[in-house]
Parts: structure tokens; sequence; C-alpha cells
């Protein structure tokens, strides 16, 4: 299947099918009027009603290939290294703190454009500034290691 | 009368020196956002909310409200430019506004739009001076059955009005409804869906939604172009005056648009595109000429720029006198004042007079500095648009992640904002509109209570809200709307506006 239509209305399907069933626990009136399940059960059920409509129309009239939306190629790299550069960034800044994480999230992000020692340079020059502005001069809390860096 | 004075004494605040220090930071960085593609004013203006936490809520605002507006003035550069919107808005622009920069009047189209919205955002400002106070005053009698039956009247106005498929708005309104129910329920005190994460008990941030929906899945959108070309040279821009007989039909649709945009922003679930839209076709069909329309009319440049600016101050009363946001952006904007203690309402005239009036007057000094910014320094915003997204990117998603991370010092706020980016990502490719996510996801709290309390006083009955006046005529105008998207939809007539932010 390589539908994305499909798999979004899936996606629908499943998130309303697990709030239905949770809210379904929950109650749906009590003296004082309506419970604390009364409105996510009424908007779960019908997320999942037009889900199943979505899913038909997905599935019939408005076809959206993947292959079509999706980018290939570099773009398609592009993209995934900004995913992953996040998720790795979120792995390692509890180890090794802001400076070394962001730094090393800048570097994979800017070697897409440009050679490994521009990269170097300015992923440096970079999480150095950001670090200065932000921890330093306005105060903002970052993620920081035990040596407070 | 009143409104005068308390005006004078809101410029007192504005004019301080820090305050107008901070409002010219917001309209520079709002500029700075409207030239930049790949970072709207929604996240921009999210991404400078965690930094306000230090200052007075009054700095703090008149800096991000800088953001809302300064980017409708920086969005107008790229289009004529470079024929790339900066942001939506100014999309219209790119028709008659690029034509004229090929015939070398770049600067007059810069000129008169910088102009245009200097009187739209004037006049605008002056219409929330003379009606915020008398709405506020009305809205104090409104009871939560009215305030409900608002909520559901600009969410039908959105959801008819947005995207290609009502079906996958009102799945998108609904989806965005139901993120709202996870955390603590506010009448109750039980914890919903949190499924035994302590992160959850509070509820996703709101930034994170935002920043993920509309500043990284833009990013990630972006990236899909190859980062190795280099961004050509844009046009020089000289000669922002007008000839003597184009100034006439000019001001005239400048003065149309500005009626135009401010009364479209007083309807809560509008854009700031349907104004720009509906004043370039009203330019045209006025016009001796429609046929110049399209190759370099530049009452198709004046028209438009002024309605989008103009509605801006309109957007605002719905804010500040109802405390309903109109659109992503100026829902930011009510983040911001209930994370500095504030609530947007009927009652912020009457609690925060020096507050809302401070604001106000600031968007008189904000406009006047984006024209002074807009019209001599063209060039030199003209020549960000050569920075390489290869460079911006990598920093703007570093900046992305401390500002969101700085909300509870968490890092499951940069989690949720990487899931809610990856999201949008795909939503934006299954055509699944982001605004009506974000504005029901704001909105949830209030909605919920708002019927809770309704179906309370009517015991049960939903058609309770038809007994009273207002909120019978308010929701039976917002399901004639519904009903009437629908049938429209059926018939494959339905006027559609791209999904948008602002």
């Amino acid at each position: 299947m390589k539908n994305l239509g499909v798999y979004m209305a899936l996606f629908f399907l499943l998130f309303s099918g697990i709030m239905f069933w949770e809210a379904s626990s929950m109650d749906y009136y009590s003296e004082y009027g309506p419970g604390p399940g009364f409105l996510p059960l009424w908007v779960s059920g019908f997320i999942f009603v037009l889900s199943v409509v979505y899913l038909v129309v997905a599935l019939k009239k408005e076809i959206i290939l993947i292959s079509k939306i999706l980018p290939k190629g570099e773009g398609l790299v592009n993209v995934l290294v900004c995913v992953g550069s996040l998720i790795l960034f979120m792995m390692i800044v509890p180890f090794v703190g802001f400076l070394i994480g962001s730094a090393v999230t800048l570097f994979i992000l800017f070697m897409r454009g440009y050679r490994w020692y521009w990269s170097a340079c300015l992923s440096v020059t970079v999480a150095f500034v950001i670090f200065w502005v932000f921890g330093v001069v306005l105060q903002v809390p970052l993620p920081v290691n035990d040596f407070g860096w | 009368m009143d409104s005068l004075g308390f005006l004078l004494h809101g410029f007192e605040t504005a004019l301080t020196w820090q305050n107008l220090l901070y409002c010219l930071l917001g309209v520079s960085f709002g500029m700075f956002i409207g030239v930049l593609p790949g970072l709207g004013p929604t996240a921009g203006t999210a991404l400078l909310l965690p930094l306000t936490f230090a200052l007075e809520p009054v700095s703090a605002i008149i800096m991000l409200a800088g953001i809302y507006y300064g980017s409708m003035y920086g969005g107008t550069i790229t289009s004529v430019l470079i024929n790339t919107p900066g942001e939506a808005a100014s999309l219209i622009t790119c028709l008659d506004g690029h034509p004229l920069a090929k015939q070398g009047r770049a600067g007059v189209a810069l000129g008169i739009a910088g102009i245009g919205s200097f009187i739209g955002g004037i006049i605008s400002i002056v219409g929330l001076v003379l009606i915020g106070p008398f709405l506020a005053n009305q809205a104090l009698k409104f009871g939560p059955p009215e305030f409900f039956a608002l909520v559901i009247l600009g969410l039908s106005l959105l959801l008819g009005l947005m995207g290609k498929s009502l079906l996958k708005g009102i799945i998108g309104a609904l989806f965005g409804l139901a993120l709202a129910f996870i955390g603590q329920d506010q009448s109750s005190g039980i914890i919903r869906f949190a499924f035994g994460q302590t992160e959850l008990m509070d509820g996703f941030d709101f930034i994170s939604i935002a920043m993920g929906m509309f500043g990284l899945s833009e990013l990630f959108l972006n990236a899909e172009q190859s980062l190795k070309g280099k961004a050509p040279a844009p046009p020089k821009v000289k000669g922002l005056l007008p000839n003597k007989e184009e100034w006439g039909p000019s001001m005239k649709a400048i003065g149309r648009g500005s009626v135009l945009g401010f009364l479209i922003g007083l309807i809560p679930g509008t854009n700031s595109v349907i104004p720009t839209i509906l004043s370039y076709s009203m330019e045209r069909k006025l016009s001796k000429d429609p046929s110049r329309f399209g190759k370099g009319a530049l009452e198709g440049v004046a028209g438009p720029e002024t309605a989008n600016n103009s509605y801006c101050g309109g957007a605002l009363i719905p804010l500040f006198t109802l405390g309903i946001p109109s659109s992503p952006t100026v829902a930011v904007l009510l983040g911001a004042f209930i994370m500095h203690g504030l609530t947007p309402g009927p009652t912020l005239f009457q609690k925060n007079p020096d507050l809302v009036w401070g604001i106000i007057a600031s968007m008189f000094v904000g406009n006047a500095m984006l024209l002074i910014l807009n019209l001599p320094l063209a060039n030199v915003w003209a020549r960000i648009t050569m920075v390489p997204f290869k460079l911006l990117f990598p920093i703007i998603i570093m900046i992305t992640i401390v500002g969101t991370y700085s909300l509870n010092n968490s890092m499951f706020d940069v989690g949720a904002m990487l899931v809610f980016g990856i999201l949008g990502y795909l939503f934006k490719k299954a055509e699944i509109p982001l605004a009506p996510i974000i504005l029901t996801f704001v909105l949830g709290s209030l909605m919920e209570k708002t019927l809770l309390q309704s179906l309370t006083i009517f015991k049960g009955d939903f058609l309770g809200f038809f007994t009273r006046p207002i909120s019978g005529t308010i929701l039976s105008i917002a399901i004639l709307t519904l009903l009437f998207s629908i049938v429209t939809s059926i018939r494959n007539k339905r006027v559609i506006t791209e999904d948008v932010e602002m």
C-alpha cells in the first residue's frame, strides 16, 4: 500500500480508538453535570467515524501516492538527517552537556551543505554563540552537564 | 473620550525607552521572519516567547505583537523582488508586485506597499481603540453558553474557509481538541489520557505543538530542496514613490483595503489571506482597465498589502475582548498573555488598562518604526534573501530546541516538538490543514469548560443554547455556515484559501 491518505486515516482510527477506549472508563455524567469522559467520548467517537469516511475517500477518490509526494535522493537524506540529528541531540545531551551535544548536532546538519572543515568551524562557533546569548546573557535554562556547559 | 484618555496614558507606557527597544526588536524580528522563507510568524513568535519569561508582561507582549504585524511588512519584500512570498498574506502581491519589479519599478511597489501597510495598520488600530472597549463591555454580559457559541462560530468559519477538504479540516480540528484533553481535567481534577507518564499529566505544551507543526515541519519541507545552490541576487530597489497620476487610484485602493481588512479581522476564524484576495478582486472589478492587473497594476499591490496589515489590528479585537484567537499566530499571543498571568477577555480592559492601552499605543509606534525600516532600508532587507538556507536551518533548529527546552527545563517538550514536527510534515503532504489543529488545541479547555457549564445550567438539554437569544443566534449562524460549507463542498463549489498561520 503506497497511499499516504490510507496511513493517515489509519493513524486517526488508532488514535481515536485508544482515546474512545480510555474515555469510556471515565465518568460520563456526574451529579453536578457532564463528567470528565463526556466530551472526550463524543470527540473520539466523531474522529473514529470521520476516519472511516476518510479511509474510504482515500482508497477510492483522493489517492495520494507516497512516491509522488515524499522527496527522493538528496532531499530525502536532508529530511532524515534533520530528524536524526534531533534524536541524536536528545540522546547525547544528558551525558555530554549542551556545548558538545549542540556542536555535534550542528556539525551533522552543516555537513549537508558545507565541507567538513567549514562545518566544524561553523558548528563550534554557533554552539558557543547560542550558549553565550541564551545561557549567559538571557539566562535561559539549557540542558547542561555537571560542569555547567 | 475615555478611550482617548486611556490611549494617551498608554503612550506613556509605550514610549519608555525599554518598551521602545522591545518594540523595535519585535518589529525588526517580524520583518526578518517575514523576509525569510522557512520560518513563519507562528514559529517566530513562539520562538521568542520563552525568552520573555523575565520581562514585564507589557514589554513581552509589545515585542511579540511587533513580530505579528512586522512579519506582514517583511513578506512583501520577497514577493516583489524574487516572486516568493515570505508569508502567505503576501502571496497575492506577487501577481502585480513582481511584474512591477521586472519593469524596474520594485521601489515603487515596495513604497506603496509600505505606505498602504502603515495607513492600514493605523486605521485598524484606531478601530481597535474605538470598538474594543465597547465590545468588551458587551462581552461582560456573556455567560458560558455565549462563549461556547462564539468558539463554535469561529471554528465553523475556519473550517468553512480553510484547506481543500472539509472532511480533513474537521478531522484536524477534532484531533487538536482531543490533544487538549490530555492532562488534568479542570472540572474534576482527574488526570486523563496520561497513560502513567508524569510528563503528560500537565498535557502537551502549546509551544511544543506550535513550534513542531509550524516551525520544524516547514524546515523539513525546505530541506527537501538541494542545499548546495546559491540564492540569486535580488534586483536593486530605487525610486520609492509612485507617479503623480498613480497617487489617486492607489490611495483609493488603500482606503478600501483598510476598511475591508479591518472588518474581516473582526470575524473570528478568518485569516489574513482572505482580505488580500477580496481586496485584489475588488480593485480589479473597480478598475477602468482590469486588463492591467497581473501585468504590474499598482492598485493590485496597494489594496491587498493594506488589507493584510489592517486585518492584524482587527484580528486582535476578538483576542482582547473575548479571549478568542482567530489564527495560530494570535493563539501564540494568547499563550503569552496566559504565561504572564493575564487572561485576555472582557475583563482585560477593566483589570489591566495600563497593559492593554500600552500595547495598543505601542502598535502606533511600531507601525511608524516599520515604515522607517521598510522604505529607506528595503535594499538591506532584500539582501537577507541571499543568506543561504544551508547556513540558516541548522541555526534555526538549534534555537527551536533551546526555546522548547526552556519552557519546562524538559527534554520531553523537545521530543514532543519533534513528534509534532513529523506529524505536521506528513499532514501537510496529506493536505490536512494545521491551523484548525492548533486553534482547537488552544481553545479546547475554554470550549470544554463552557460546554460543561452550559449543559449543567440547561440540565443536560443541548437545545437550551437556543433558548438564549445571543447564543442561539450565534450557534444558528455557525450551523448554517457549516451546512453551507458541506453543500458547496459536495457540489465542488467551495471557496477555499490556503492553510495559513496568520
